[in-house]
């Protein structure tokens, strides 16, 4: 693998982090209801789009740097479970099993559909 | 000793940036966080104590909301930073820290200060205004790493005042400030021993005052501060509302009410934590600010002394939320705190004499007591 392809992993990384957070911020300063949309929100478009870049058949480096880059670095799993801990914490239980249940269905069923408009196109 | 002091605190968001040394000419001027800026200024002067907490819900004026439920909003906590020593030594301090905290919130309130050796000569000076029916709240300023008889002074605190049936006492934790004009901040990797941290109690006068020479003998160098409060709620249990004051001085400067309310992380109100129920029911009612914390260790009411445990289920600490608005937005604040406290919780009331709620520089309390 080349350098350019390192640094380019490097570079659409970065941009999908800030990107997470932005569409994580403004999603989570509009729904304050006291539940993480903004983590449901990042990690179900992130499914789609994985899933739609897999059903689009993308092969070597372009599959790269779209998947591990891109939305890899956009979908968090671990600020999901992060924010799961802080639910119970808080002693919020229903809320805590709804994030895990909730992310887990809608999340399976996000990227089955991305891999399903991918197939389409 | 004892002496007048003014107590000046700023309310204002964690990412606040204000303009820092310029690095070459105007082009490459830096920004520090309004945070640092402040702290650095009260290290600068030497302020005998000071301390910034950080919230863990809350908005302000400008209702932006700020809470620590989700990981990228915990990039912009509400901040709260306290300033406390004598008269002519916060007074320069007031128009720069109105200026860093730019939109922000500031506040003036006179404390008695007390520090080193209490003598019993020290007691009877403040009896007048702190001792008998006066109901008192008295702060005091600790090392996170200050032990007293082998134990955590905070927790040794907490526990002479529980012992001593003071209504409350809260233990929160600093992330900088100054201790006897000596800047401690705390770092990444570091015992942070000295980083400060202040124990906030709530009593009967007579109470507290019996209980400060204890304190002197307990701690190593203390450094407390006595102001008068109104406790209105105890375990739930109505005691009086926040008087009904005048919205102005007799100098004309506006006066404000601040709402204490200690209630504990382990209190639900309709599924969520009283704290967080208080902060959004607030925020949706029109109010201007408000901020809550999560203490370390504390008590109110009649349980003893509690805070996170190794092995848990949820968390055990004790919360402090603070309301400042207008006597007759206070009213309505109170009824919806009123309503939120039914089965338990202690919620004081003060007045503020100075308060700066957008722009200006607010000026100096008028005649000490």
């Amino acid at each position: 693998m080349s350098v350019g392809v390192w640094v380019a992993v490097a570079l659409i990384g970065g941009a999908g982090s800030v990107l997470r957070f932005y569409v994580d911020g403004l999603v989570g300063s509009a729904f304050r209801a006291g539940f993480p949309y903004g983590t449901l929100v990042v990690n179900l478009s992130g499914a789609v789009v994985l899933g739609l870049i897999t059903g689009l058949a993308v092969a070597g480096d372009a599959a790269l740097l779209a998947g591990t880059a891109a939305v890899g670095s956009y979908t968090t799993f671990s600020t999901w479970i992060l924010e799961t801990q802080r639910l119970t914490e808080e002693r919020q239980h229903r809320k805590a099993v709804a994030n895990i249940v909730v992310s887990l269905v809608l999340g399976v069923a996000a990227a089955a559909l991305g891999r399903l408009i991918g197939a389409q196109l | 000793m004892n002496e007048e002091a003014i107590k000046l605190t700023s309310y204002f968001g964690e990412r606040r940036r204000v303009a820092g040394a310029a690095l070459a000419g105007p082009v490459l001027a830096s920004t520090v966080f309004a945070a640092d800026a402040l702290l650095d200024q009260y290290g600068r002067h030497e302020v005998a104590t000071s301390i910034l907490l950080r919230g863990a819900e809350g908005f302000g004026a400008k209702r932006h909301p700020r809470t620590d439920m989700s990981l990228t909003l915990s990039e912009d906590l509400p901040l709260i930073a306290v300033a406390v020593d004598s008269r002519s030594r916060i007074e320069p301090l007031v128009s720069p820290t109105a200026e860093i905290t730019g939109t922000g919130l500031v506040t003036l309130e006179r404390a008695r200060l007390l520090r080193d050796d209490i003598d019993p000569r020290d007691i009877e000076a403040v009896t007048p205004y702190y001792g008998g029916d006066q109901e008192t709240k008295l702060t005091i300023y600790l090392g996170r790493q200050e032990r007293a008889y082998r134990m955590p002074a905070f927790m040794a605190v907490c526990d002479l005042l529980y012992r001593r049936g003071i209504a409350g006492a809260t233990a929160l934790l600093g992330v900088d400030g100054t201790a006897h004009g000596t800047r401690e901040r705390a770092a990444f990797f570091s015992r942070n021993a000295g980083t400060p941290m202040m124990v906030i109690a709530v009593g009967a006068g007579a109470q507290i005052l019996r209980v400060l020479p204890e304190l002197g003998g307990l701690l190593h160098r203390p450094l407390l501060t006595l102001e008068q409060v109104r406790i209105c709620k105890r375990d739930g249990e109505l005691l009086a509302t926040p008087a009904a004051l005048p919205a102005a001085d007799s100098s004309g400067m506006p006066v404000w009410h601040k709402l204490m309310v200690y209630t504990s992380e382990a209190a639900l109100h309709d599924g969520q934590p009283v704290h967080r129920a208080i902060v959004r029911r607030l925020r949706a009612a029109g109010l201007s600010g408000a901020t809550t914390q999560r203490g370390m260790w504390g008590f109110h009411g009649d349980h003893a002394p509690h805070g996170d445990r190794l092995l848990q289920a949820g968390r055990h600490v004790p919360t402090v939320t603070i309301v400042i608005d207008s006597p007759d937005r206070i009213a309505a604040a109170f009824a919806i705190i009123d309503e939120l406290t039914a089965e338990q919780g202690l919620v004081t009331s003060e007045w503020v004499p100075a308060i700066r709620p957008g722009g200006q520089s607010p000026r100096m309390p008028a005649v000490p007591r």
